[in-house]
């Protein structure tokens, strides 16, 4: 089979080279049609509950997607100049495109309840005009601190800062905006200091950034890869096959996932950076092998097909283990991981089948005279190389004892570490520190209540429509109406079952109230009282006792110290009776009676942005809305949100005939982290007992199978276990890295077992074996195990936090898991090698 | 123009609307404004309508508001009272707002809350704020005085007039100018569009139906529509009566609290 495979591949290279090229060519005609993913939201697929009411909750209580404008001034911000530029910040975005002015929140904008003089009350614009002395600016300033819906939302207690929340259509016109208002900021030469953030400012940089590092990240590891392998075999020509292989699988995946239509989205921007190492190192050993083996004058033919004979098997298996690591992740839920997992693992697999095609095809064409340059290279760096390597063998039988209770002591110590595991992120800390956006969030939350946001949504589960419906069919079956009013009825009863509103019934009813006469008229009249009576009672957020509940929960909120600021309808309703009543704190209450509520929401809504309500409750009066404002966006901090609101429903449950719920961006962060760390754990565990298996039925042994997993169990644990101890997050890129270093770590153990049973079934000598195999195989996996770990070093210069951290463990874990296989194995061999090697000898 | 406006004022009131010949004689924009302010607020010496307003969100959800709005004029064009009676929906019942309109002050407005058995004046200040959660503002129910703009005329055809509106004081109101179509017959205002400071249309009142009711051309159903986020209200007039000979008492603050029921019978 390999015979056959190789002599195809070499006497038809031609058609090889062409196949590749044209392949390659193909697929690249469709990197131009790339589509950029930011939105974390798509961590969940659309269709996952949580987002479906997440993004329903947005909709219907109006909650814009927001650009977050913030002026901070060193004294006071009540000074007419920095109001008169703020004035005009706000004006400049209203009158954008893609702006939705009328939700537009800022000093400019809002509405001051107050009472002008005693007994009356008053709505008027906040600041329709900026101030022009100080005093008026103090004015402003007395007024919005008696606002608790705007205080500390749109300025700061601290006097220092205030915000112009600007809602905008779509998020992906985001940067646009923003790069407008920051000009129109830049040419009013304010002396304040102004930030722009929100999440659409930061997903659209995020994008942004993400093109850096595709363009930087993955060429440069394109070049450390190419100046290692230079170092290592000293010959371009004969390079140049690795460095094809890599090129072409790079670009034929990543145009296949483009081609396919999917998005590019922070997980599958890092597959370039991923495939370029590994797509290299079967080249490598191949490469290795050849230039070991090939003398000046041998046939080229022939030493190609001893190295493929040799290497073609635990090729086959390292790339699908390293395939089967990345594939699992097809198991988490996370539909971005999903994408990325499924094509590195295409890519891996593609990267074997170029390999063993196109390598033999490559190197059979090279001029003899560059062969020939090998052997001597390969001799000459024999030297200190070869000789570390030795010695290292040397060590790791020598002390074999000693490298095993220090291997489990290390395994108790990670063991430990893995328990004190962080579970946290923080999409914000994907920038890093001293990025314009993080400064604006560090900035912006220290002035206000928070600039994250989670709702708690309650709602009615009465079922006031199938209320209404029972009392249509009530009269339909009433003699006394005509067949022409039964007809209309059942027409209402009918639109009412779709999608038509109860008010518009009552609007209709009252309509055919005027036509009918005596009978007819008294029983449409009993219907209308009827529906009246249910519309009344369905407006469950109008209850005193369900405001007062909602209250409660609020201040409790504002206890537990994690919660900035939460906003509801509990405080429209007590602001607006205090200023319809004496304007006295005490008046800062909720009414008596749910008449007393509604008509105070009709105040409310008699103001210049009566839609303003709906933010906090629906036209129907069965939904509303919690507003929670937290200064961090840390899933931990917003689980231990969740959790203190559970702590509070277990003491306080619910009014009956409700039902809570969480929506919000912070909240939903934490469902996707909690569905990818349960994913990962199920991928971690599949990929690891599907490598397991196969390597049983590699080895047709089952201590063989066990040997083969026990370094990448200490690698994983290990490096897990360091990062409980150390106290680094388990975050987004930690969580994947789990599966892909198993699929990737146990490579290395394939081609050291497989070379030291070769070996021994020859030497018979354990140490003569530990010798030979300390020789070229050793040379040849610390050689793959550099390759990779350098090959993603360039993802340190990576602009965005998590590539930095995928960088600097993926290398670690590679160089960690090269060294534990290469002294673990030894050791373990040299202990237990009666039972090892009982069969074979 | 005093002369030119009770000119107009007699041919609406009096003459009754299709009497072309004598609306075709005004050219002054700004008397053609006050007549239409005449026609369109001050109809009969007194009038009673029982109005129902459907306000429907950029959503398409809908809340309902029903009142009877009784009015007195003491002038045509000059000083008005006005008690508007809210019945629905049922949590705002007996709700009071009461108006009276002056010409050379701000108007006085007062409110009436069963629920928290409370009577509130409403200060003076902005009247282009929300009536009541709807699309319309208070300066639309009670109208917007024509003192307040310059008037243009900026076409005119058989049937209208088109006059363009611009405020005197920029910076008291939303708009930087508004149109309105003018009948010629009735000398009611058909549509006013309202623009802002980049000459975008984003808001438009409508006078969907004209009735005739007691010779006095009546609007009875009209709408406003938010063109930006696209709600909208509607507003329906039924019953509507004139030259009740309402009792100048009932527009008092003792009607807040005690409804005076024999003028608020719609079916007679």
């Amino acid at each position: 089979m390999v015979n056959l495979l190789l002599t195809l591949s070499t006497r038809h290279r031609r058609w090889v080279f062409w196949a590749l090229a044209a392949l390659t060519l193909a697929l690249a005609s469709q990197l131009p049609r790339i589509t950029i993913d930011t939105d974390p939201e798509n961590m969940l697929p659309v269709d996952h509950p949580q987002r479906a009411f997440h993004n329903q909750a947005k909709e219907t209580f109006s909650m814009h997607d927001m650009i977050v404008v913030g002026v901070v001034s060193e004294n006071s911000i009540y000074d007419p100049a920095t109001l008169t530029a703020l004035h005009s910040v706000a004006r400049f975005s209203a009158g954008l495109d893609g702006v939705i002015a009328a939700d537009l929140m800022s000093l400019a904008d809002v509405d001051n309840i107050s009472q002008a003089e005693p007994g009356t009350i008053r709505f008027e614009w906040m600041m329709k005009t900026p101030p022009e002395t100080v005093s008026e600016a103090l004015a402003i300033r007395d007024q919005v601190a008696d606002l608790p819906l705007l205080y500390n939302t749109i300025v700061a207690d601290s006097d220092q800062a205030a915000a112009i929340y600007v809602p905008i259509k779509d998020k992906n016109e985001s940067y646009r905006l923003a790069e407008q208002i920051r000009g129109h900021i830049n040419s009013l030469d304010s002396a304040d200091d102004w930030h722009i953030t929100g999440l659409p400012v930061a997903e659209d940089q995020f994008g942004y950034e993400m093109f850096v590092q595709m363009g930087i990240s993955a060429p440069l590891a394109g070049l450390v890869i190419f100046i290692l392998l230079y170092m290592f075999f000293r010959n371009v020509p004969f390079i140049l096959a690795a460095m094809i292989v890599a090129m072409a699988t790079v670009v034929i995946t990543m145009g296949l996932l483009i081609g396919l239509g999917f998005t590019v989205h922070i997980m599958s921007s890092m597959i370039a950076i991923f495939l370029m190492p590994i797509a290299v190192v079967d080249s490598v050993h191949i490469l290795s092998e050849f230039a070991d083996r090939h003398k000046p004058g041998d046939d080229v033919k022939n030493t190609l097909a001893d190295v493929m004979r040799h290497l073609f098997q635990p090729m086959l298996f390292t790339s699908v283990t390293s395939a089967v690591g990345f594939l699992s992740l097809l198991l988490t839920p996370i539909p971005p991981v999903q994408i990325f997992g499924a094509f590195v693992g295409f890519g891996i697999l593609l990267a074997f089948v170029i390999t063993v095609i196109f390598v033999p095809a490559y190197i059979s064409a090279l001029k003899p005279a560059t062969l020939a340059r090998l052997s001597k290279v390969e001799a000459a760096q024999g030297g200190r190389f070869a000789r570390t390597i030795q010695g290292l063998g040397k060590r790791s039988g020598r002390y074999a004892k000693f490298w095993v209770a220090a291997f489990i002591a290390i395994s108790a110590i990670s063991v430990v570490g893995i328990q004190q595991i962080n579970i946290n992120d923080n999409p914000i800390r994907w920038f890093k520190e001293g990025h314009e956006i993080r400064v604006a969030d560090k900035v912006l939350n220290k002035h206000f209540a928070g600039t994250y946001d989670a709702y708690l949504v309650l709602q009615s589960k009465a079922d006031s429509q199938q209320l209404l419906v029972n009392a249509m069919d009530k009269q339909l079956s009433n003699a006394a109406l005509t067949t022409k009013t039964r007809n209309w009825l059942a027409e209402q009863r009918d639109a009412l079952l779709g999608d038509m509103a109860a008010g518009e019934f009552i609007w209709n009813l009252e309509d055919k109230l005027y036509e009918v006469k005596g009978a007819e008229a008294e029983a449409l009249s009993e219907l209308m009282q009827s529906a009246e009576q249910l519309g009344s009672n369905s407006k469950t957020f109008t209850s005193p006792a369900i405001l007062a509940y909602m209250d409660g929960l609020q201040d409790y909120l504002l206890t537990t110290g994690l919660v900035g600021k939460s906003n509801s309808l509990a405080d429209v309703v007590k602001t607006v009776n205090r200023e319809l009543g004496s304007g006295a704190p005490e008046d800062y209450a909720i009414p008596a009676s749910a008449q007393g509520v509604a008509q105070v929401l009709m105040q409310y809504q008699s103001s210049h942005r009566p839609q303003d309500l709906w933010h906090f409750v629906t036209p129907d009066y069965q939904q509303s809305l919690i507003w929670l404002q937290l200064t961090s966006g840390d899933n931990q901090h917003m689980t231990a949100v969740t959790a203190a609101v559970d702590t509070y429903l277990d003491t306080h449950p619910l009014p009956a005939g409700l039902e809570l719920n969480w929506a919000g961006k912070a909240y939903l962060n934490v469902v996707w982290q909690e569905a990818m760390v349960e994913g990962m754990l199920a991928s971690l565990i599949s990929a690891f007992v599907v490598v397991f298996v196969m390597m049983v039925v590699l080895f047709r042994s089952l201590v063989f199978g066990v040997l083969a997993m026990l370094p990448l169990t200490l690698t994983i644990s290990f490096i897990y276990g360091l990062i409980g101890w150390i106290g680094k997050d388990y975050d987004m890129p930690i969580a994947v890295l789990s599966s892909l270093t198993l699929g990737l770590s146990v490579d290395f153990a394939i081609h050291f077992i497989e070379r030291a049973r070769a070996t021994q079934a020859e030497t018979k000598d354990w140490q003569s074996t530990l010798s030979i195999l300390f020789d070229e195989p050793a040379r040849a996996i610390s050689r793959n195990a550099i390759v990779i770990a350098v090959g993603f070093t360039p993802l340190l210069f990576a602009p965005l936090v998590p590539y930095i951290t995928v960088g600097v463990f993926l290398a670690s874990i590679m160089a960690i898991s090269a060294l534990v296989t290469l002294i673990m194995l030894p050791a373990v061999m040299t202990l237990a090698r009666r039972l090892i090697f009982k069969t074979e000898n | 123009m005093r002369i030119l406006t009770l000119l107009s004022l007699l041919a609406v009131t009096s003459v009754l609307p299709f009497d072309r010949a004598q609306a075709q004689e005004i050219t002054d924009p700004h008397a053609i404004a006050k007549q239409a302010e005449i026609a369109a607020y001050y109809a009969g010496d007194d009038g009673r309508s029982a109005a129902r307003m459907m306000i429907t969100d950029a959503q398409g959800r809908t809340q309902l508001r029903q009142f009877i709005i009784l009015r007195k004029d003491h002038s045509d064009g000059g000083r008005q009272d006005m008690l508007v009676f809210f019945s629905r929906p049922a949590d705002v019942r007996d709700t009071v707002f009461r108006v009276a309109k002056n010409i050379e002050r701000e108007d006085d407005r007062w409110l009436y809350l069963p629920g928290l058995d409370l009577i509130k004046r409403i200060s003076a200040g902005d009247k282009r704020t929300s009536f009541v959660g709807s699309h319309f503002f208070y300066e639309d129910v009670s109208g917007r005085g024509t003192s307040l703009d310059d008037f243009e005329l900026i076409s005119e055809t058989d049937a209208h007039y088109v006059l363009k509106a611009t405020p005197l004081d920029p910076a008291s109101v939303e708009f930087s100018h508004y149109e309105v179509r003018i009948d010629k017959n009735t000398m009611l205002p058909l549509k006013s569009r309202f623009y802002n400071a980049k000459g975008e249309a984003y808001r438009e009142v409508e006078a969907v139906t004209i009735e005739e009711i007691q010779g006095y051309p009546t609007v009875t159903h009209s709408r406003v529509k938010d063109l930006v986020s696209g709600g909208q209200t509607e507003m329906q007039f039924r019953f509507t009566s004139y030259n009740l000979d309402l009792p100048d008492s009932i527009f008092s603050e003792r009607s807040m609290r005690n409804p005076p029921t024999e003028w608020l019978e719609l079916r007679d």
